[in-house]
């Protein structure tokens, strides 16, 4: 992390679409909840094969061992603090230098009521009004992050902005697509 | 049987058993053999492909933002509680930063997106705002910075100058600005700074001011992220300014109706300026004609908009450019406006003088033949409408009879009431007879530096019932929407400029319905003006019929072939 500059905290979510796949993005919050970097993959599909073979397992190995990992890795913003509304993803920690946390109230939304007995091992830290899940020997890095992430407004709504932005660069492909370019080249042709 | 016979048979039995197994031995030996072989799977090896996903991104860059200094925190004002969120609770509808549909590259457009909604930084620590922006404000400020170029052209009093400068705060805050230009009519300016001191008041913010060599300093000032200059000091300054070293990251117009006119001296000036961004702020964006839409664009994208383009073509072009709301549309519990239409028959005295001055004036002009123009018709029309007001010869006026009669009932319920003329010598005229009702006068001759003072005895004063004011300073930038009653004393050219007018008390925070009279002489050229304009606002409903804005309120003035055609002449002639 640079010289005193406050740690910076990372949003990650995977957005599952039937037409288009598996699509991880990665946001990276500065002072204020600005942006500094976004990752996002290109949308991941699965074959018939990995469905028959990985069967209930695919969607935990496609988000812990495929996705959140080429993310990260991708990133070149030092990370304080990982949030993610996935429990999945905790798995990264294994490896990971900074904690993951898994914010309550947005993974509630696909998971169903979390409390201290669905994360055993996990203690809360609260983070812009929302509970904060992470992993009980990562708990005290946490908080001390936590703490200088006093500026961070809302602690969920961030994810809300990796979807829109995965829905716009999608919607890019798509363009792109039916104009037979790559999304790059798409783009130089119309700004030109 | 005996027993020797059984033997006997035993021996024969047991010779035919040992020959057929012989025999079956024989048969087999001759006998194809049948050979079953084990069996052995084969293994089919079924790669899983690894999946390897393909990851795009983009780092922002993280620009020297403009450091607000320490803002001290109103004592009074209480700590935002802190509450956990519960897993019940509803997610709120967020305002985001949309893209323009001309930024085209995704990393740009995702700039934009990945930007904190705007409810967060007015409701964050980070920033202290004095009240939360309505929803549609909100969209404004949304609007507004992610352009480079756009009119923002909502109806006067929805507070365009607020939704202007919180956008550039939020722009300066978080380094995309660094130096601002707000260029407004001189009246106004001390509007502006008023308006910042209370959205931005961290922002420091200078009106360019003062002899030659003390504004140059000024413009030159680095001290200063904001700068308002009035639209008469940027001819006088002009070799300053368009010096390319004095560089303005935004430049914003107010009232940018002004430049409507792409030939105008005021229009190359502004347009000269060295700048990224240009926003142009009008409650009135096209009043004659859709061309006028082409001045301003002149201002923020040349070349974008012909002179000519057809109406539809212009407002397909225009349309991501322009964000236009009117009061109807956004505010539900905005009081209403109710229009009176006081037609009025002109006193005996008036209408003799009245008669004789149209029969004399039409047959003079029509006695002109070539020389006619159209300020000798403009001149008549002039003559006219004053007569309507006032008789020259005796004083008697029609509708001060009826503003006194109506300013006794507003004066006895302690209401507070506009009066808006074209001519401050009519204003003249009224005064003796309005004094009982405490008036107080705004208007060109009164100098710059008293009108605030006016307006603050106006607000104050219970004895004060009525401010009489010309259009041409009164009609934009006040805030006196403590005022329930404005009089249209003698109709404007053009009805925007009526909108303005009446919109000073007709604005957010009226207290209740605003009551307007328009005063028109019946069957004069107050009238036959009044048709002109009411068939002309037709037209203008086209360039914003995606807006769904009022077409009232973008009708414009009369060209030279209507101000003929008031009087059966033909405009041919010239």
């Amino acid at each position: 992390m640079a010289q005193g500059r406050p740690a910076a905290i990372a949003y990650l979510t995977i957005v599952q679409d039937d037409r288009t796949g598996w699509t991880g993005g990665l946001l990276v919050l500065g002072v204020g909840g600005r942006p500094l970097e976004f990752q996002c993959t290109l949308p991941v599909r699965p074959s018939r094969t990995h469905e028959i073979l990985f069967g209930s397992s695919l969607r935990g190995h496609l988000i812990s061992e495929i996705i959140a990992p080429v993310l990260v890795e991708k990133c070149r913003t030092p990370i304080g603090l990982l949030c993610c509304d996935q429990p999945e993803v905790f798995r990264l920690g294994d490896t990971s230098v900074f904690p993951i946390g898994l914010v309550r109230q947005a993974a509630q939304v696909e998971e169903g009521p979390i409390d201290a007995d669905t994360l055993p091992q996990c203690e809360t830290v609260e983070l812009a009004g929302s509970l904060i899940d992470v992993p009980m020997e990562r708990h005290e890095g946490a908080l001390s992050i936590v703490n200088e992430l006093a500026d961070i407004p809302d602690a969920i709504e961030p994810f809300e902005r990796i979807r829109e932005a995965i829905r716009e660069a999608q919607a890019q492909i798509a363009a792109a697509a039916s104009a037979n370019m790559t999304p790059q080249r798409f783009s130089q042709s119309r700004a030109a | 049987m005996s027993p020797l016979a059984t033997a006997s048979i035993n021996q024969d039995v047991s010779i035919d058993v040992l020959s057929w197994i012989d025999n079956e031995r024989a048969r087999i030996a001759d006998s194809p053999q049948l050979r079953v072989d084990a069996i052995k799977p084969r293994v089919l090896p079924i790669a899983i492909k690894p999946i390897r996903p393909k990851v795009t991104g983009f780092q922002f860059p993280e620009a020297a933002a403009w450091q607000p200094a320490e803002v001290k925190k109103d004592p009074v004002r209480p700590e935002k509680p802190k509450t956990v969120k519960s897993a019940l609770s509803t997610p709120t509808k967020h305002h985001r930063i949309k893209p323009p549909s001309d930024v085209i590259k995704l990393e740009d457009r995702l700039f934009y997106l990945l930007q904190p909604p705007l409810e967060l930084l007015v409701r964050g620590d980070q920033l202290d705002f004095p009240f939360e922006p309505f929803p549609y404000q909100f969209d404004g400020i949304a609007f507004l910075f992610s352009r480079h170029s756009a009119i923002l052209a909502d109806e006067m009093g929805l507070g365009k100058t607020m939704q202007c400068v919180s956008t550039i705060r939020l722009l300066l805050c978080s380094g995309q600005l660094r130096s601002v230009l707000l260029v407004c009519p001189k009246p106004l300016v001390s509007n502006w700074l008023r308006e910042f001191s209370v959205w931005a008041p961290e922002i420091p913010i200078t009106d360019i001011s003062g002899n030659a060599a003390k504004r140059e300093l000024t413009w030159r000032s680095r001290e200063f992220p904001v700068k308002v200059a009035n639209y008469e000091l940027l001819m006088r300054d002009r070799e300053i300014i368009v010096d390319e070293s004095i560089h303005f990251d935004l430049v914003a117009l107010d009232e940018a109706q002004r430049i409507k006119n792409r030939s105008s001296t005021t229009a190359e000036v502004v347009c000269s300026i060295p700048r990224t961004r240009s926003w142009a702020l009008t409650g009135t964006p096209v009043e004659n004609s859709p061309d006028d839409l082409v001045g301003i664009f002149e201002f923020l994208s040349p070349g974008y908009l012909q002179p000519g383009l057809p109406l539809n073509e212009m407002a397909s072009r225009s349309q991501d450019h322009i964000l236009r709301r009117t009061k109807d549309m956004v505010l539900d519990n905005m009081p209403p406006k109710l229009y009176r239409d006081a037609d009025l028959d002109l006193t005996p005295e008036q209408w003799e003088t009245y008669t004789e001055a149209e029969e004399s004036g039409v047959v003079r002009l029509s006695d002109m033949g070539e020389e006619l123009t159209i300020q000798h018709v403009f001149e008549l029309v002039l003559r006219l409408k004053q007569i309507c007001n006032f008789d020259p010869v005796t004083g008697s006026s029609v509708k001060l009879q009826r503003l006194v009669a109506d300013m006794e009932e507003i004066a006895a319920s302690g209401k507070k009431a506009i009066l808006f003329s074209q001519w401050v010598n009519c204003i003249d005229k009224m005064r003796p007879e309005l004094e009982r009702f405490g008036p107080l006068e705004y208007h060109g001759r009164i100098p710059h530096k008293q009108r605030e003072g006016v307006i603050d005895q106006f607000k104050n004063d219970p004895d004060s019932h009525i401010i009489l004011m010309s259009y041409g300073a009164g009609s934009v930038g006040l805030n006196l929407q403590f005022c329930e009653y404005v009089f249209l004393f003698d109709r404007w050219w053009n009805p925007a400029i009526e909108d303005q007018a009446i919109n000073r008390a007709h604005r957010i925070g009226a207290a209740g319905a605003v009551t307007i009279t328009r005063m028109m002489a019946a069957n004069t050229i107050e009238q036959r003006i009044a048709d002109v304009l009411n068939q002309k606002r037709e037209m203008f409903d086209a360039l914003f019929a995606n807006q769904d804005s009022n077409p009232v309120n973008q009708s414009g003035g009369l060209t030279k072939e209507e101000i003929f055609g008031l009087f059966g002449l033909n405009a041919a002639k010239k």
